[in-house]
Parts: structure tokens; sequence; C-alpha cells
């Protein structure tokens, strides 16, 4: 079921606030984890549950501080047979939660996907100094519909994001290559996406030809510059004595790992017993080379968590946004993922089908690696 | 420089390149001693941290044997194994780090010759390329 759906005063944000209202006053959904902004000035997530209380829901919201699927993770482990919440997301944060789903980190049957187009995000922390007191802020950055991939104030995983619509979802409310003063794109690719369009005014129809170019431009445009970007990245990075400098000002705080939504394990094993070096062991590390590195295993950290995760890594950044000293996390994760995900053919949050590379094998494939 | 030896850290797996390198020694066949052999359940039980601390604390290799594919005692661990190889060479190659410092091998129980004749390619080889990078790092 898809087709375009008509514009309220031309507000596609008050459009979807709209949407909202209807699927909780109808009991189609219990409740909505959706972008909010507040008057305030914070840009964050709410779930929403009273339609009176809908105005400070910003589903549009170009801004970004965590990655929703972190919050899904903590919330929706388990199904509830009394919950029925609608996860309106980007792409990336769909992306992590299929992740999530397939790693048995969040159980689908109480939610709904509901992915909205996403040409690229500012900064959660300080947005409100970028969006000012423009209240119609999130319709115009909609309204645009150019200058998205050349916007260098967009976080650097934005610059590089190659998917400004959902790979997967329910629901999939767009606004890409659309003149979104008049129309959004919606598009329901399951029963409960259908579920949640039904008794709206869709005027039916495909996906329009300028919609699917608007996507496709903005995909290609985003590849060329994470090419570029990565061959910085090399000249600063590649081999062992880069690589050290890279990560040299790392302070081991973890948070690269507390914030990624699909690093999953509950207690890392970074923090567990095994890392707990009394002083007579830290000595005898010590002697080894003369001297170790206090706090110790920081690299080792790195390495370990790219060989844990890097092949369901969305891309999403959201690990250099949270790092105080700024290393450039965003685009190595970047390579290294594609990279990684490429020998398998895989590519995170594609398809919640198609099994995770380590939990899976082939006998036939590989053959090579063992034998010489 | 002169005298430098490859470190070699091992991971052998029970069931076949364990007994494999324990039929090299009871068969007196000679290889150097390079390999500090440390016996693991199964190649599928190490995981790339123990590779990694082993290299970033200087070693300049790292073995690991396990059962030829379809072998395993657990049916399936060393088609895992293999996979998680594809990926930490990726990782590595990505990086800009050294693929050929980290061998994983099939080694049945019965093949000690094929054990001993191992440990000494990989020692000729780590001994033609030098010492690893991060032998001499404290900042890692
Ligand atoms: S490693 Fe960084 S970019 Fe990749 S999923 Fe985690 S937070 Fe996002
Ligand atoms: S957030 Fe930054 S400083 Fe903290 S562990 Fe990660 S890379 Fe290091």
């Amino acid at each position: 079921m898809k087709g375009t759906l008509k514009v309220e005063a031309k507000s596609p944000e008050a459009t979807i606030r709209g949407l909202f209202a209807r699927w909780l006053k109808e009991g189609k959904l219990s409740a909505i984890l959706s972008p909010a902004y507040s008057a305030a000035g914070t840009a964050t997530l709410a779930l929403f549950s009273n339609p009176q209380k809908l105005d400070e829901a910003a589903p549009l919201l170009p801004a970004m501080g965590v990655n929703a699927a972190s919050i899904v993770a903590e919330f929706a482990r388990d199904a509830s047979p009394n919950a029925k919440v609608g996860l309106f997301l980007r792409p990336c944060e769909l992306r992590a939660v299929v992740e999530l789903i397939k790693l048995k980190q969040v159980a689908p049957d109480s939610l709904v996907l509901i992915g909205a187009d996403c040409a690229g995000t500012y900064k959660a922390a300080g947005f409100r100094n970028v969006r000012g007191k423009d209240a119609d802020f999130d319709n115009k950055h909609v309204r645009e519909q150019s200058g998205y991939a050349e916007n260098v104030n967009f976080r650097v995983a934005c610059q590089m994001c190659e998917y400004p619509k959902p790979l997967v979802f329910d629901l999939n409310v767009g606004f890409i290559g659309m003149d979104a003063d008049t129309e959004l794109w919606v598009e329901a690719a399951t029963d409960k996406g259908k579920g949640l369009v039904e008794g709206l005014e869709l005027s039916a129809q495909d996906e329009p030809d300028k919609r699917k170019k608007a996507l496709e431009g903005l995909s290609a445009a985003r590849k060329a510059t994470t090419a570029k970007r990565i061959e910085e990245l090399d000249k600063a990075m590649m081999g062992p004595e880069k690589l050290v400098e890279y990560f040299s000002d790392c302070l081991n705080c973890h948070n690269c790992m507390k914030v990624c939504p699909v690093c999953y394990c509950r207690e890392c094993f970074f923090d567990s017993d095994t890392f707990q070096r009394d002083i007579g062991e830290h000595v005898r590390v010590s002697l080894r080379k003369g001297a170790t590195r206090m706090p110790s295993e920081t690299l080792l950290f790195h390495l370990t968590r790219m060989n844990h995760m890097m092949a369901s890594c969305v891309q999403c950044g959201i690990c250099e946004d949270s790092c105080p000293v700024t290393i450039g996390l965003a685009t190595l994760f970047k390579k290294v993922s594609q990279n990684a995900q490429k020998e398998f053919e895989y590519v995170s949050g594609r398809s919640l089908d198609e099994p995770l590379p380590l939990a899976t094998f082939r006998e036939s494939e590989f053959t090579k690696v063992g034998e010489e | 420089m002169a005298s430098y030896e490859p470190k070699i850290v091992g991971f052998l797996c029970n069931w076949c390149t364990y007994a494999g390198a324990d039929l090299a020694g009871t068969s007196r066949m000679q290889y150097p001693p390079n390999m500090r052999p440390i016996r693991v359940m199964c190649s599928s039980a190490v995981d790339s941290v123990y590779i990694l601390r082993a290299l970033l604390e200087g070693a300049d290799g790292v073995f690991i044997g396990g059962c030829h594919p379809g072998d395993c005692h657990y049916v399936s661990g060393n088609y895992k194994a293999r996979r998680r190889m594809v990926l930490f060479n990726s990782v590595m190659k990505s990086l800009g780090l050294d693929t050929d410092r980290v061998w994983l091998r099939w080694i049945s129980a019965a093949e000690g010759r094929k054990f001993a004749d191992t440990i000494t390619e990989m020692t000729g080889h780590l001994s033609k390329k030098g010492p690893s990078a991060f032998k001499e790092k404290w900042e890692v």
C-alpha cells in the first residue's frame, strides 16, 4: 500500500503529528517513540502516549544525540501483550534496531517500525543555537530539497550516509524528492504498516520517479564524500605507527562503546575481571617492554571492539560524537565496517532474513583460509 | 637485532592440533622452539582479543591450530573460526596492519609431521620478516 498523503497547512511536521494523534486515539499504537524538541531547547527523543501532548513531538527534527536503537534495546528486550509502540526513527536507527532484533536483544512483536527519510542531522548538543528561534526550522529543512549533500555542518557520519531512506520498515514516511509543502510519501511494506495506513486518504501511486532520482542522487553524492574522506583518513591512520598516533589521545573512557547501538553485551568484556590486573600483574606486564601505558590496553579495546561489532556497525557515528577528545571514529568505522561487511556480502540492517555474518557459515566458502 | 628470535603464541585445539603437536614431540621430530603452546578446547574459542593482546604485548606471531573442516569435535567450530579469521584479516587490512603474523592452520591428531613443518615454516617467515612493530611500543 503506497501513495502520497496531503500535507496540512504547509507543515509536513504538523501533518505527521496529526498521524501520531490519530494512531494514538484509535488505539492502533499505545505509544510512539519520536524525536522531540522542547520549548526550552532540548533536542531529544520522547515516548508519546497522550495525543494531547504532541505539541513538542518533532518527528522531522534534524538533530541526533543518541542512536534511538540503544533506547529501544533498553525497553523492548521482551514483547508485551499490552503495548504496541511505534518507532518513528531515522534510517540508521532502524538499521540498528534490525541488527538488535537479529542479535535477539530486541523483541519485534510489540513494535511497529515507522521509518522516516533522513537528509542529514546536526548534533543534538548545541542544536538550539543552530535552530535559533525559528519554529519552522524542521519544515524548512524538509522543504529545502537541495544542499543536503553539501552541508558540512551535518554530523560527519551523516555527510557520508548513503541511506536517506530506511531499508527495513513497516511504514515509511518520506519527504525526499517530494514537494513537501503539499505532499508526503507514505509506503506500507508489511501488514503492521498497512494497519496504520488504513483509513488514511492516500492518493495511491507508485513511488514517483522524481523521488527515486533524488534519493539516488543523494546517495551517490554521499558515496563520493565517503571515498574522499577515507582517502584522507588513510593518510593519517594506516600502519602501526600512525594507528597508535590516531588513537594517542584516547582516554580509555569507553564512551564510544557505551553509546554504540550495536555493541550489545550487557556487560562489556573490558569491564570484566579479566581486565582487573592487580599491582603485581601490572608490574609483570610492564617489565616486558620496560613500560606500559596507563590506563592500559587502550588500543586493544578498540581493535577488539572492531572485531566484535564491525559486522553490525550501522555507521551512525554516534561514537565519534560521544568521544571527549574528538577521535575521528565515524570515518574510521565507516571504512572498517564497510570492508568487513563486504567480505560476507552483508549490509548491516538491510534485511531481517540475512543471517549475521558471525552466526552462520557455509562449508564451501573461504576454503583458502587455514590452508595457506 | 642480530639476536632476534621470533616469539609465537600458539593456540592449539585440544582434539586435533594439540594432539598433533604431541605426536610430533613423542616422535622426536625437530622443530624450532619459538612457539609457546596454549591448549584451547576449539579453534573457535580463540577470540580476537587473545590474538590482539598477544600481538600488542609484543608477540611476533600468533598461531591457531584447529581440526580440518568437517572434523570439528563440536561439529562446526572451525567453520566459525574461519569466518572470524576472515573478519580479523579484513580489520587488520583496513588499518594497514600485517595479516601474515597470524596463521590459522588445520592440523589433525595424526599430522605430527605437518605440525612440525608448519611451525618451522612460520618461524622462518617471521625471522625473515623481522620483529613486530608493537614489540617496543609502550604507548599502545
Ligand atoms: S561503532 Fe559508531 S558508527 Fe558504528 S554503530 Fe557503533 S556508534 Fe554507530
Ligand atoms: S570515546 Fe574516545 S576517548 Fe573514550 S574510549 Fe572511545 S575513543 Fe577513547
